[in-house]
């Protein structure tokens, strides 16, 4: 191109600063390869300038190659005229002007509405603010450094001896604290985001303003989500929801909340949308979202398809769903025990918000103290690895005792739902002594070695160190300190002492913000639980504001909102009571107090304004059908009841269990005895307990015992090897040398490979054989229990119980020395449905100890199953005893509850016994006794 | 910029020749009008209503004031009395009932010379907290005032005695979140840019951005301050990121140089914080977007927080005239409508398309 020299020269004058582009580069060529936009960009100021000449086509070819390497150059921003209508299509513009139009129009309506509404501006002025303190001048040059120099310089200055006599100390004191204070106020501004209100006083404004205002709020909320502040996206959706609540808003919430991993509030925000609009496809995707990260991988696949039904192309949606499948299926084995740990933590839920509730009495098993386990141990252990040796081969065999528990050394291991159920129980107990020496800190501070230490380590440090662990039941996703402060505060305020347990709850809502962790619901129970103290310290104002926090972080939640009821109540607030009081009668009608406070407060209101007194009311808020269900169901629903039973003793199980487990690695098996018998009255069917607690009764050489265990597992589980082999060394106690061999071949047969067996099999079969020689007679009882073993009359053995005399097998020698082994035999009898078992053994007690030995196991089941034993077998042999113990059963305790809750078909078979009975013609009594009697049962 | 039909696009509605300078252009809210600020040849100020009609702009009402007025506002103003409080050349503060625009409703002698800016928070349901008119004048006071208090302004930032007087040329509220906190931002003609905490009534902040300041905008008045736009006389716009404040340094900020000439104004769009216009003084308006940065803060080598400046983005421009574009406006409730008005004695509706997808 331009190549002479004269014009080269010129090109360096001209253009200046970009005077470093030689002519040559100003080339296609040139161009074409050159990558450094800052050069082209150079280029194209040359170019463009004109002063080389104006060539259209390399100036848009230098452009275009310039938004290749970098679209968004500066150079290739031009000046365009002004659009006009013409510029755009004629649809795009009729869209545009119509669109106007509809704006127009309903500008004009709101025109007009809004002067007609121009009447309530006072109302408004009412709410407003106050006007700032007087005329305040702000100097221009003040700035915090500067203020700062002259500050230190002032003070670095030697004072003169006459300004000392003037000098006044407080004075001073003051103005040292406020150079303090004002220090470095930039900074302070930069460590905690001030908190945005998340509710907006939109009780007077019309539907029309709310509208506009709630989706201006909504679209600071988008703002902030774009800018990815979710927190704050949150506060504003939330103050546009409190202005309106909208499906969008609602929406955009869960989504911010997804991202701040705030699954509950995310899930209870997409069922709101849920409610308002069924179908809602964005909410269904959000919630299989939350599903997916809450586990409930099912629920999410459910939610994904239901979208993919209306929206086949949704390709996030599709993704997630082949995810959440994916993980459905590795997680299938493991489902099972996520489940439970879902369900462990709602168990603790509802422990945090105790409020005098009773808790299930089936937890009532204080853990007894430690005992020094001493040389037991030792000697216990490398037998115990034998008893093991099998069953290490599946490590993931249910409750199998000894490998199990090694995962779980320490007390407070992952079994949070024990820890707090257990523990609190214990609390209760052991609080009166706690607060009596008032030494709660110490007592924890000395927990802590102990907590931490696990195992035998616990024995020296004694009861005392026990109570204290207590404390520290964690609660929800505390922190153990916080959880303890919240523990010391419920037992503070259980005992009245209500002052220092609103300090423990203070310092524990401190500590939780110190923390930093995210658990609303626990800080919604903190500030419910602090609210209740300053309720019954009067401290009404003050209730009511920690209410509010708690509202505010779990709205609709019962107990908060009633408190707040009752302080606005006492501060004669009753509009606000009124409100209250309604709104937790719409989550739960059945709350007496708000019923009580609502018909008061409502005559109270009559009084005061009047027959028109409900206009007066503030808005009463409506619940969310989410919130109403969850409390209403609860409690008319027996089912549910049932079911929340059911989660506790399974909570409960699986912690007697691992107790259990624990014990029996110290040695200490009478404990742990204890504790796998606990287990079983819960959980009767389950067969690892019965094998554990044979290995107990193996150890404390209670031979019988053991063998009605491994009996009863058997039936649970015929070919249980460790049953087998339990029960052939119960009876090589027992010096039943065949049933015993024959366990052991029993277990031979199954696993070949079980040294233990083989040896004990030869020990046996020596045993056997001297045995045989001894003693003839023996032998003919001795045949018994080989038929015992495999045929039916294994039930029979079952309701054998502590007896623990020799293998007198079917003889049904019951002679229950107490209340726990009589209902062991009972229940053992029961869960086979044996009622001749039953029977026999209500035949050998005498009908004056029936209610003792009943005592606490009396329920409906029992009830009907003596009756039927009684109706069945012994009424026939024994009128005269059914009579009498009739005539004792309904002393026993919690007879007439019990008698409340039987069903139609056990009533029946009362019914039929006593028809039975008063057929019998006896001595002993009389057709009349017998009405008598009846009268009393049915 | 690949595919122009996906972009805002800036589309001239209307156009009205005025017979009068106009100063100040401002949409009432809930409404399809808006109001012209200005003076007459003959030294007068006038105040002009107008309703959008049909593709077409209808003068509703229009009053002559003995003063040239030169800005105005309807942040202090509750949705239903809808008052405008306006700055006059002879540095009065006026509100007026619109509905009867003769008689003001408040009237204060605000500062001894001409107010250059005026704005308001607190009403039209923006901002918790008291409504509050704010003005900055040539005397180099900034005043705040509440149209419950007679005569006397609430806050007022002066220089001290013996400083040089700056020229104030702009003013903006923010941070107004809750009730206490509240900011005022000033624009000097030498380039300061200070930021009063007005729940502190202290100086929070300053800076110099070397040329005068134009204008300064809060991307939002009612948030817990996110950003702040500054204009400057010779072309450059500066964008702070005002969420973290470093002891030292101050905000973040990302400048760009867009126009040739001065910035008169910037306005965010009132339904996106993100998206704003500047107005220039070669007569063009220029769309931009600020994008975040992955982190808006970070730590410095002492460990101090420190604010990080994203980037902005040219969205669209366009040419309307060869003469200033002196005031601009966004429509409060209609997404992309805005008014604008120029040293060519004209006002313009303009139609900005396809905002909510940028």
């Amino acid at each position: 191109m331009m190549s002479t020299g004269a014009m080269f020269s010129g090109d360096q004058s001209s253009t200046g600063d970009s005077g470093k582009v030689p002519v040559e580069h100003l080339d296609y060529g040139y161009i074409a390869q050159c990558r450094d936009v800052k050069y082209l960009e150079s280029i194209w100021r040359v170019l463009s300038s004109g002063d080389e000449g104006i060539y259209p086509h390399l100036i848009e070819f230098c452009e275009s190659h310039l938004e290749k390497l970098d679209p968004r150059s500066r150079a290739l921003r031009k000046h365009r005229p002004v659009a006009t209508a013409a510029s755009l299509s004629n649809e795009e513009w009729s869209q545009i002007t119509d669109e106007l139009k509809t704006w127009q129009e309903e500008s004009k309506m709101t025109q007009t509405l809004l002067k007609q509404q121009s009447v309530f501006d006072d109302l408004e002025n009412i709410n407003m603010p106050p006007i700032r303190g007087s005329n305040c001048s702000i100097p221009l040059s003040q700035t915090s450094v500067p203020k700062e120099k002259r500050n230190s310089s002032k003070r670095t200055l030697p004072r003169d001896y006459g300004e000392w006599d003037k000098f006044d100390v407080e004075k001073e004191c003051e103005r040292i604290d406020g150079n303090l204070v004002k220090r470095d106020p930039a900074v302070a501004m930069n460590t905690g985001r001030p908190k945005i209100k998340t509710t907006v006083d939109a009780a007077l404004l019309t539907e029309q303003e709310k509208l506009p205002l709630a989706n201006r709020e909504k679209n600071k909320g988008n703002e902030a989500f774009r800018a990815n502040d979710y927190e704050e996206a949150v506060a504003y959706y939330s103050r546009s929801l409190s202005i309106k609540p909208t499906v969008a808003a609602y929406n955009n919430r869960a989504q911010a909340e997804i991202k701040l991993k705030h699954w509950h509030k995310a899930m209870s925000d997409c069922r709101r949308v849920l409610e308002l609009e069924p179908g809602n496809m964005k909410a269904l995707q959000r919630r299989a979202t939350v599903y997916n990260h809450m586990g409930n991988f099912r629920m999410a696949a459910e939610d994904l398809r239901m979208v993919l039904r209306e929206e086949p192309q949704n390709a996030a949606a599709t993704q997630l769903l082949s995810e959440t499948e994916k993980k459905m299926k590795e997680c299938q084995p493991e489902q099972q025990r996520k489940g439970k740990k879902i369900l462990i933590r709602e168990v603790e839920e509802e422990d945090n918000c105790n409020n005098g509730e009773t808790k299930a009495e089936q937890i009532a098993h204080p853990v007894e103290p430690s005992q020094a386990v001493g040389g037991e141990e030792s000697s216990a252990a490398p037998a115990e690895r034998g008893d093991m040796g099998n069953a290490q081969k599946k490590p993931h065999g249910r409750g199998d005792g000894g490998p199990h528990s090694e995962s779980n050394s320490s007390h407070h291991g992952p079994w949070r739902g024990k820890g707090a159920a257990a523990d609190k129980y214990k609390v209760a107990h052991d609080s009166r002594e706690k607060v009596a020496n008032g030494t709660s800190k110490r007592g924890s501070t000395a927990s802590v070695p102990a907590d931490q230490s696990s195992g035998g380590k616990e024995a020296p440090v004694g009861g005392n160190a026990e109570e204290s662990v207590n404390l520290d039941a964690p609660c929800g996703a505390l922190p153990p300190p916080v959880a303890r402060l919240k523990n010391e505060g419920n037992l503070l305020f259980k005992n009245g002492q209500f002052a220092d347990a609103l300090e423990k709850y203070s310092l524990a809502i401190q500590g939780y913000t110190d923390s930093g962790i995210d658990s609303p619901e626990d800080l919604c129970t903190l500030y419910s639980n602090r609210a209740a103290c300053y309720l019954k310290d009067g401290n009404s104002q003050e209730c009511i504001q920690d209410c509010t926090r708690a509202l505010e972080l779990q709205s609709f939640s019962l107990k908060p909102l009633l408190r707040r009821a009752m302080a606005y109540d006492s501060l004669e607030r009753y509009r606000k009571a009124y409100v209250d009081y309604k709104t937790v009668l719409q989550i739960d009608a059945g709350v007496q107090a708000a019923h009580d406070g609502v018909n008061r407060i409502t005559r109270l209101l009559i009084d005061q304004d009047g027959a028109e007194w409900r206009e007066k009311l503030p808005d009463i808020p409506l619940v969310p059908l989410s919130a109403q269900q969850h409390r209403r169901e609860e409690p008319p629903s027996a089912e549910v009841l049932q079911a929340r039973a059911e989660r506790k003793a399974e909570v409960c199980f699986t912690a007697l269990k691992q107790e259990g487990n624990d014990f029996v690695k110290k040695g200490q098996y009478q404990d742990a005895l204890g504790k796998y018998s606990e287990g079983l009255k819960l959980k009767p069917e389950e067969c690892a307990i019965y094998t554990n607690r044979a290995l107990c009764y193996l150890k404390l050489e209670r031979f019988a015992e053991a063998k009605q265990d491994c009996d009863a597992a058997l039936r649970v589980e015929p070919t249980n090897k460790k049953a087998f082999y339990r029960r052939a060394l119960a009876n090589k106690g027992l010096k039943d040398y065949l049933a015993c061999s024959s366990d052991l071949q029993e277990v031979l047969q199954q696993d070949p490979n079980v040294q233990e067996a083989e040896k004990e099999l030869e020990e046996v079969t020596v045993l056997l054989r001297q045995s045989l020689a001894n003693a003839s007679p023996a032998k003919a009882r001795k045949t018994v229990p080989i038929t015992e073993v495999e045929g039916d009359e294994e039930t029979a053995s079952a309701s054998d119980s502590g007896g623990g005399t020799k293998g007198e097998g079917t003889a049904i020698n019951l002679q229950p020395a107490n209340a726990y082994e009589f209902g062991q035999a009972l229940n053992t009898a029961r869960s086979v449905g044996d009622a001749a078992a039953c029977a026999d053994l209500l035949a050998s007690t005498t009908p004056e100890a029936l209610p003792q030995l009943l005592s606490t196991q009396l329920d409906g089941n029992t009830i009907s199953f003596i009756m039927q034993a009684l109706d069945s077998h012994l009424l026939e042999r024994d009128p005269n005893l059914v009579y009498q113990h009739l005539n004792h059963l309904h002393t026993a305790n919690r007879f007439s509850v019990v008698l409340m809750l039987l069903e139609k078909d056990e009533r029946r078979h009362m019914t039929q016994l006593f028809e039975h009975l008063s057929a019998v013609q006896s001595p002993e009594f009389t057709k009349n006794d017998v009405q008598n009697l009846a009268n009393k049962y049915i | 910029m690949s595919s122009p039909l996906a972009k805002p696009q800036i589309i001239a509605h209307i156009q009205k020749s005025l017979n009068y300078t106009v100063f100040d252009s401002k949409w009432i809210p809930r409404s399809a009008r808006f109001v012209c600020l200005g003076n007459f040849a003959r030294g007068t100020g006038v105040m002009q209503i107008y309703e959008v009609q049909h593709g077409e702009a209808v003068l509703v009402t229009e009053v002559e004031k003995p003063k040239p007025i030169k800005c105005g506002t309807f942040g202090a103003t509750s949705l239903q009395q809808r008052h405008i409080a306006t700055g006059d050349f002879d540095g009065n503060l006026n509100i007026w009932d619109l509905e009867m625009p003769d008689v003001s409703v408040y009237t204060v002698k605000a500062h001894k010379e001409i107010v250059n800016s005026i704005d308001g928070v607190g009403g039209l349901g923006i901002g918790d907290g008291a409504p509050e008119i704010v003005t900055g004048s040539r005397d180099g006071t900034v005043k705040v005032w509440d149209s419950r208090q007679k005569d006397s302004p609430v806050a007022n930032m002066e220089p001290g005695e013996g400083e040089t007087k700056r020229d104030c040329w702009t003013v903006a509220f923010g941070h107004a979140y809750n009730d206490q906190d509240r900011c005022v931002c000033a624009g000097y003609d030498n380039g300061d840019i200070k930021l009063f905490d007005l729940r502190n009534m202290s100086l929070r902040w300053e800076t110099n951005i070397k040329n005068g300041v134009c204008c300064v905008e809060f991307d939002r008045r009612d948030i817990d301050m996110n950003k702040l736009v500054a204009t400057s006389l010779e072309g450059k716009f500066h964008v702070f990121d005002m969420r973290t404040q470093h002891p030292t340094s101050g905000f973040a900020s990302v400048s760009e140089k867009a126009h040739k000439s001065t910035i008169w104004q910037v306005k965010h769009l009132p339904q996106n914080r993100d998206i704003f216009m500047t107005a220039g003084g070669a007569g063009n308006l220029h769309l931009w977007k600020y994008e975040y940065p992955a982190q808006r803060s970070k730590a410095d080598s002492d460990g101090t927080e420190e604010g990080v400046a994203g980037s902005v983005s040219l969205l669209q421009n366009a040419t309307l005239s060869t003469q200033p574009i002196a005031s601009l406006d966004w429509s409060p409730d209609k997404q992309g409508l805005c008014v604008c008005s120029g040293f060519d004695q004209a006002v313009r509706v303009l139609i900005v398309t396809k905002l909510n997808t940028v």
